[in-house]
């Protein structure tokens, strides 16, 4: 009932009585020009799907395992796994970054995610405010990366609004982008200004497909709303909450912009994204980067197969 | 799997620049007039110019330049600019794409490495022209590996020693006695007891604290190990490269915490509003202050970096070039050429001077007369070294001093102690470079 | 659906966590208001006077300057330039693959929706070298290097590539929840397959086009990263790379940047404004067994 409710919310959609007998299932014969409306409907998308996403995702895969300055194509050696060899072996930076993106991870996946999650479900109960609260916590999902750095430069540089708070100038201030121990967090909270609110939004929307009855009758049951939350809502949620997840993680893998606004391409917070570019972009380039896209890519592999596995079940019923 | 690391095609980094001759050439031969005409000024038609500056000042500047050209030969210019970061972390494809047809550069390996790749073009056609108001030791600033000229010189700065004349007063201290590292300490107490910083120090962007480095290397060691260890012809683990950074450990009680926080900017903040007492920089900046204001700008002053090995005294100095270079793969390449014939050439040198922006021009034709005591000293500082080098990042490997080097240097700033396994991580990473 | 009467007990309960969510609000708009506010403020002035000094000159001068210095009405043609299509050609390609996926039941249809969906998820520096070649070659065949690489165009393809795959999602999620009876009543009328799609289909689909249209709106208005490795010529990128100009080399003027941050963001503000109530109302995710 709860589903075709949704369907029906811009009241376009009438139901047709089920009153004629169940057509049987037999393969149509296409016609010519549906054969190509087809032909066309479904190619053009996956060829440029395929030509811009995946062929090259695959080439990279291949340039990882040679030498290469990225300019003239004479100059390819197949290296072998030397680059990867470099990375594991020689690379201490390398170390680094995966701590920053595990560090990452653990923070969106403890406290940034929950937050939206149980965010999403206090503003569909429709408690006092929601309506602004839905708007303030997406706000800054919708700014770009660029302008969400400019604003926390502001808050944050050695001569911007929270040393200014503590009394502190340009000669003595807290390094919150510059100090190691605390720069990781400092981006995290960042990071989860944004990421807060879209996770919140994701939910939102599969919220509202939840069938209200459920939570009528654990209502009628004496559930309180923590209760009827955990025990009727999170289960029915299944299918988003692997997407909530998956997102999460990959999320975190493929952090780049917000770094690359504020340190560019120096190591000041060195997280895999920065370190694809920094290998693969610009005069020093090298297919160090590409093997560090493939090691980005594995690890995000995880996360997309087991949300692929979810969809497949799912599309098969 | 054996790399033949020495053979980093930079042969030999840094030149021998003799200091006459740097002399003679910055001296300015007057009859800037006299120079030919025909430098730069044919029918070439339209073309593009890439400026790695969206700065007030040097904007300006070449500004200036590209109307002088438009005016005197007719042809358009279409004026590019793009932010300095973006525009080198976009080089490689910058030049293997649509780039414009000359474009703002910089001398060393840096520039060499790309003509070594065909991404430039030949230039010396344009040097017999206006090759005899350059010293020689500019010209073999910009001779690619092959022996050709791929470069056009436009200004230089030294990296030196900068105060406030008016804080050394304060201190008693006249700047050109602090000739020695234990002048130089002395000084820096002096600064700290009066609760300053005495040793502004940024590092943000990963490449400043290269100057350092530098200079370290070059007092304690020598050029000649200097360069051999850009080339990797002598070794990170070295206990002289240690050396460097034992002396430079001594300098972090009196920098400023916020080393990895702040770029090149906010340390002349902190020398601009009074709050730090030195700071070891290259002299470009000038402009900043004079834009500041003019008595800002009369109080900054430069001497070279301390002595500290009397065997070496302070014979070498970071200096690097700016300049133009031409685009392969530009639409124009002669109207490029042309261009930068122009641009070479003392009469666009002119125009850009005649903006009243400062700037140290690499022309022998600059009338020296006319530098005001900043400029004068930062010849003077120059004057006195022997040897002249480019700076870390464009002295060695780019796939080395961006991405190995420069994190190096900011996780040693995090953590000094770590200095021998930075050393052996470095030299492990410079044996694991791909062959060139 | 509005929260059901359940005693005090967790009336009060509400009320703290109304209250809680409220001040955590207006901790969350606060970096904004406070960038909006330095904005209206000379740079000069908070230098010489202070962070938190009283504003002695207080106007939309900032603004003016950013105007000026950023050549704004460029760059903000610029993303229109490459957002318009971007948005257009995304919710297109997805509601076809959508529709023949959803509505025709096809052997490769749950390859498609995986490849699809699996190639929103790779990170885009894995792609980004053989695609900078692609385009170059491209280029050189039709004999204009400018076709795809430093073109609005090139940017646009991307993005359709890389964004096809949410849109596909939500928009079989979506159409799975319109009964098949529709579809089976046009094939008895003997609808060609693009009538079906055109004029059955895509009528129904207004909900989640509407708020797939505002998503892909933000998203690909807010990326730089493409137009930063894909375009050459700083005057063709969008307005998010117009923010790296004025951030310039040496020193910067934070209040005329604030200005400038603000009014690089306001588009994807007014759209978000203009549309946040069906923005939420016309997405779905998933299909719940209700």
């Amino acid at each position: 009932m709860g589903r075709s409710a949704a369907a029906l919310s811009d009241g376009k959609l009438k139901r047709t009585t089920a009153a004629s007998p169940k057509r049987p299932r037999r393969r149509r014969a296409f016609s010519r020009s549906d054969r190509f409306t087809l032909g066309v409907f479904v190619g053009v998308p996956t060829a440029i799907h395929l030509l811009l996403v995946w062929i090259p995702a695959t080439l990279t895969i291949y340039l990882s395992f040679t030498y290469w300055t990225g300019i003239n194509y004479s100059d390819i050696t197949w290296a072998g796994l030397a680059n990867y060899d470099n990375i594991f072996t020689k690379t201490p930076l390398f170390y680094d970054a995966v701590r920053n993106n595990v560090i990452w991870l653990v923070w969106f996946a403890l406290i940034s995610t929950p937050a939206g999650v149980l965010l999403a479900y206090q503003i569909d109960r429709q408690i006092r405010g929601h309506r602004f609260y839905q708007s303030a916590y997406y706000f800054p999902v919708v700014l770009s990366l660029a302008v969400t750095g400019i604003i926390w430069n502001f808050m944050l540089r050695s001569d911007g609004f929270i040393n200014g708070l503590i009394g502190r100038d340009i000669s003595n201030a807290v390094s919150f982008f510059g100090n190691y121990d605390i720069n990781i967090y400092v981006i995290m909270v960042i990071a989860s200004w944004r990421h807060v609110g879209y996770i919140m939004l994701l939910y939102l929307a599969g919220l509202k497909a939840v069938d209200p009855t459920l939570r009528e009758a654990a209502a009628i049951d004496g559930a309180t709303e923590w209760e009827t939350f955990r025990k009727v809502v999170l289960p029915a949620m299944r299918p988003v909450n692997i997407i909530i997840v998956v997102i999460t993680i990959i999320e975190s893998l493929r952090a780049f912009d917000i770094i690359y606004v504020i340190y560019g391409t120096s190591a000041g917070l060195p997280i895999l994204g920065v370190l694809v570019f920094q290998n693969i972009a610009g005069e020093g380039a090298s297919m160090k980067g590409a093997a560090y896209a493939v090691i980005l890519f594995v690890l995000s592999i995880g996360p997309i197969i087991a949300y692929l596995r979810q969809q497949f079940r799912e599309d098969v019923s | 799997m054996t790399t033949d690391q020495n053979k980093v095609r930079g042969a030999d980094v840094g030149y021998t620049l003799n200091r006459r001759e740097l002399l003679i050439g910055a001296a300015g031969v007057a009859g800037a007039g006299a120079l030919l005409a025909a430098c730069g000024g044919g029918e070439v038609g339209p073309l593009t110019f890439g400026a790695r500056t969206v700065d007030e000042s040097p904007t300006k500047q070449l500004k200036a330049l590209v109307a002088a050209y438009e005016a005197k030969t007719g042809n358009t210019v279409t004026y590019n600019a793009t932010e300095s970061n973006a525009f080198q972390n976009n080089l490689s494809q910058y030049l293997q794409g649509t780039p414009d047809d000359a474009f703002q550069w910089m001398a060393g390996y840096r520039m060499q490495f790309f003509a070594e790749q065909g991404l430039l073009v030949d230039l010396t056609d344009v040097w017999d022209k206006i090759g005899d108001q350059y010293s020689e030791s500019y010209k073999i600033a910009s001779t690619g590996l092959d022996g050709k000229q791929y470069f056009i010189p436009q200004s230089w700065y030294p990296w030196g020693m900068h105060f406030r004349k008016s804080m050394l007063a304060e201190l008693g201290i006249d700047p050109d006695g602090i000739y020695n590292w234990d002048d130089f300490m002395k000084m820096l107490d002096g600064m700290k007891s009066k609760g300053l910083i005495g040793f502004a120090a940024a590092d943000k962007g990963g490449w400043e604290a290269m100057g350092t480095f530098d200079i370290l290397n070059a007092r304690i060691n020598g050029y000649q190990f200097h360069v051999d260890l850009m080339a990797g012809r002598e070794k990170w683990t070295d206990a002289r490269t240690a050396e460097v950074f034992k002396y430079w450990e001594m300098l972090v009680p009196y920098m400023n915490d916020n080393v990895l926080d702040l770029e090149w900017d906010g340390a002349m903040q902190l020398l601009l509003q009074k709050k730090a007492g030195a700071m070891l920089m290259g002299s470009w900046f000038g402009g900043n202050f004079k834009e500041q204001s003019d008595a800002d700008y009369e109080d900054l002053w430069i001497i070279p970096f301390p002595e500290i090995n009397p065997e070496h005294k302070r014979d070498t100095i970071d200096a690097p070039i700016d300049g133009f270079c031409a685009a392969k793969n530009g639409a124009n390449n002669d109207g490029g050429k042309d261009f930068l014939a122009f641009a070479g050439d003392m009469e666009g040198v002119q125009a850009m001077l005649d903006t009243g922006v400062p700037m140290t021009s690499a022309n022998k034709g600059q009338d020296t007369s006319t530098y005001d005591a900043f400029q004068t000293q930062q010849l003077a500082v120059m004057a006195e070294a022997k040897y002249i080098t480019q700076f870390l990042d464009r002295d060695t490997r780019p796939d080395f001093a961006g991405p190995i080097v420069g994190p190096a240097l900011q996780s040693w700033f995090k953590n000094p102690k770590d200095v021998n396994k930075i050393l052996e991580s470095l030299q492990s990473q410079w044996d694991a470079l791909p062959p060139l | 659906m509005s929260v059901v009467a359940r005693g005090r007990k967790q009336e009060v309960k509400d009320r703290v966590i109304s209250a809680f969510i409220g001040v955590f609000a207006l901790l969350w708009l606060f970096p904004i208001l406070w960038t909006l506010w330095s904005s209206f403020r000379p740079y000069s002035e908070i230098r010489a006077r202070g962070t938190f000094s009283l504003p002695e000159r207080f106007g939309l001068f900032n603004y003016a300057d950013a105007i000026d210095r950023m050549e704004l009405p460029t760059y903000l043609w610029n993303s229109a330039l490459i957002t318009v299509p971007a948005v257009f050609l995304t919710l297109l390609f997805g509601s076809l693959i959508a529709f023949v996926v959803s509505r025709y039941s096809f052997k490769f249809n749950v390859g498609m929706l995986l490849l699809f969906t699996a190639g929103n998820l790779l990170p885009a520096q894995l792609v980004f070298i053989p695609v900078f070649r692609m385009y170059l070659s491209i280029g050189d065949l039709v004999g204009n290097r400018r076709f795809l690489f430093d073109s609005p165009w090139g940017v646009v393809l991307i993005h359709v590539a890389f964004q096809m795959g949410f849109a596909t999602f939500v928009l079989s999620s979506y159409m799975k929840t319109i009964p098949k009876e529709i579809s089976e009543s046009a094939l008895v009328d003997g609808a060609s397959v693009f009538r079906h799609y055109r004029s059955v289909m895509l009528p129904l689909l207004r909900p989640p086009l509407a708020s797939l249209a505002v998503l892909m709106t933000t998203w690909i208005y807010n990326d730089f990263f493409w137009a930063l490795v894909l375009m050459s010529t700083d005057r063709k990128r969008p307005i998010t790379s117009a923010l790296g100009r004025l951030t310039g080399e040496y020193v910067t003027d934070y209040n005329l940047l604030a200005a400038g941050a603000m009014i690089a963001a306001l588009p994807t503000l007014i759209v978000f404004f203009v549309l946040r109530r069906q923005f939420v109302s016309g997405l779905t995710l998933g299909s719940t067994k209700g």
